[in-house]
């Protein structure tokens, strides 16, 4: 099981704060991909965190089972 | 020094008479006198910071009273940061303010980042953060930041002592997002992550606790979430004076953005084309005769149906993406092409006013 955090403007598009997705092996990089196309996430531009921590090279990391990943756009307001 | 109005946090262990000492000495810049800024200005005030400059170029409007509670309703159509000034200095007249009637930007930020020792970023916008970033990162001084969308806020700190920078975190420039003025805000949230920000600014100068150095606290409004992300230094490239101005100067040159009203003024001019950058779907809708529509990321491959002898005023939804058009058709010989100031929502305004009004 792999939990997925949404955000800001993100959470708003996806009609969600938190998904849990049951597969674990799969790239960082395919499930963001699929997220992208099945919420249209292409317009935001955001940080990915898995375990709470900000990861830079999202597309090589391989998805364990009870990883939580986070996706975090810039907010502007003030 | 007065002791007596400092007892209460002077009793303390973590602050003590030599923290007050610390306060006192402390110079704080707050960029923007908007909900984050006048939250953060009266606590520092408050606990003697010894001096605090504010900067914004804005006035009091009736739209901002419900998050920005320093100003009164008599006080509708003021400065900003006059106002604040005033207001600061009645609560605290042992400090002193620098009230700044400007709008920060790249010609000014480093002359007045050098004469501070910590920088509030209470800014609205994507586009002043990352001056604000790379102006802190010029001149060595740490950036406590803050920002909102709707009822969630974002509070980190910046550039502490060489630790990650805001592009560490989003290093993404060219990205749209929508602030308080578009996307609607509760004052109270606005409040909250002013205090963490304030909070933040008191604990760097006392030195006690832990900073949100190389962490993103998140938190929640509407269910109390509060959550912390970790974050390393990625963005090593160093930048300095002569690369800070160079970045600038290209794409903040006067001549680059024209305002909504004369754009229009040219709009029977068969010569001119309007450059919508916006993806298809994007609204308000701006129908013009000599309008064009080529979304950011496919014009380098759309240049050809440019003419080359064409005026070429470019617009988005507020004028990011514009921008980053404008550099690209400048980098391809379309050297006068232009950024509509506003985007797609000041066409809109005065498109349907049924005027064209020259400002």
């Amino acid at each position: 099981m792999i939990a997925v955090k949404y955000f800001g403007a993100i959470a708003e598009k996806t009609k969600s704060s938190e998904e849990e997705f049951s597969f674990s092996g799969m790239p960082l990089g395919d499930l963001l991909l699929a997220l992208e196309q099945k919420y249209q996430l292409g317009q935001f531009s955001f940080s990915v965190a898995i375990n709470q921590k900000i990861v830079q090279h999202t597309a090589n990391y391989v998805l364990k089972s009870n990883d939580i990943v986070a996706l975090l756009p810039p907010f502007a307001g003030g | 020094m007065e002791t007596a109005r400092y007892n209460r946090q002077i009793i303390l262990p973590e602050v003590g008479i030599n923290g007050q000492h610390k306060l006192q000495q402390a110079k704080v810049l707050i960029i923007g006198a908007g909900g984050l800024g006048v939250a953060v200005l009266p606590y520092l005030a408050a606990a003697g910071i010894g001096e605090i400059g504010i900067i914004d170029d804005d006035r009091i409007e009736v739209t901002n009273l419900q998050r920005q509670v320093i100003y009164k309703s008599s006080s509708v159509g003021k400065s900003k940061v006059l106002e604040a000034a005033t207001m600061a200095l009645e609560l605290n007249p042992s400090i002193k303010i620098n009230a700044i009637t400007e709008k920060l930007d790249s010609k000014n930020a480093i002359l007045l980042f050098e004469q501070y020792d910590i920088v509030v970023d209470a800014t609205d916008n994507l586009t002043t953060k990352y001056l604000i970033n790379d102006a802190c990162c010029v001149t060595n001084k740490p950036f406590v930041y803050g920002s909102i969308y709707k009822f969630e806020g974002q509070v980190s700190v910046f550039n502490y002592k060489n630790g990650p920078t805001y592009r560490c975190l989003f290093p993404e420039e060219n990205s749209e997002v929508r602030n308080c003025n578009d996307a609607g805000v509760m004052g109270i949230s606005v409040g909250i992550i002013g205090m963490f920000q304030a909070n933040e600014v008191l604990k760097m100068v006392l030195g006690i606790g832990e900073l949100l150095s190389g962490k993103l606290l998140v938190y929640n409004m509407l269910n109390n979430e509060q959550q912390k992300f970790d974050f390393s230094k990625t963005d090593t490239s160093t930048i300095d004076k002569v690369a800070f101005e160079n970045k600038y100067t290209s794409v903040e040159s006067a001549t680059i953005e024209i305002s909504a009203a004369l754009a229009l003024e040219q709009i029977n001019n068969k010569n001119v084309v309007f450059l919508d950058v916006r993806n298809s779907e994007e609204y308000p809708k701006i129908t013009i005769q000599n309008g064009l529509q080529i979304p950011l990321d496919r014009l380098e491959s759309a240049l050809h149906q440019l003419d080359s002898n064409a005026e070429i005023f470019v617009f988005c939804q507020s004028g990011i993406r514009s921008k980053k058009a404008v550099e690209i058709l400048r980098n391809n010989n379309f050297a006068t092409a232009k950024s509509i100031a506003g985007g797609a929502k000041a066409l809109d305004k005065i498109l349907h006013k049924g005027t064209v009004s020259v400002t």
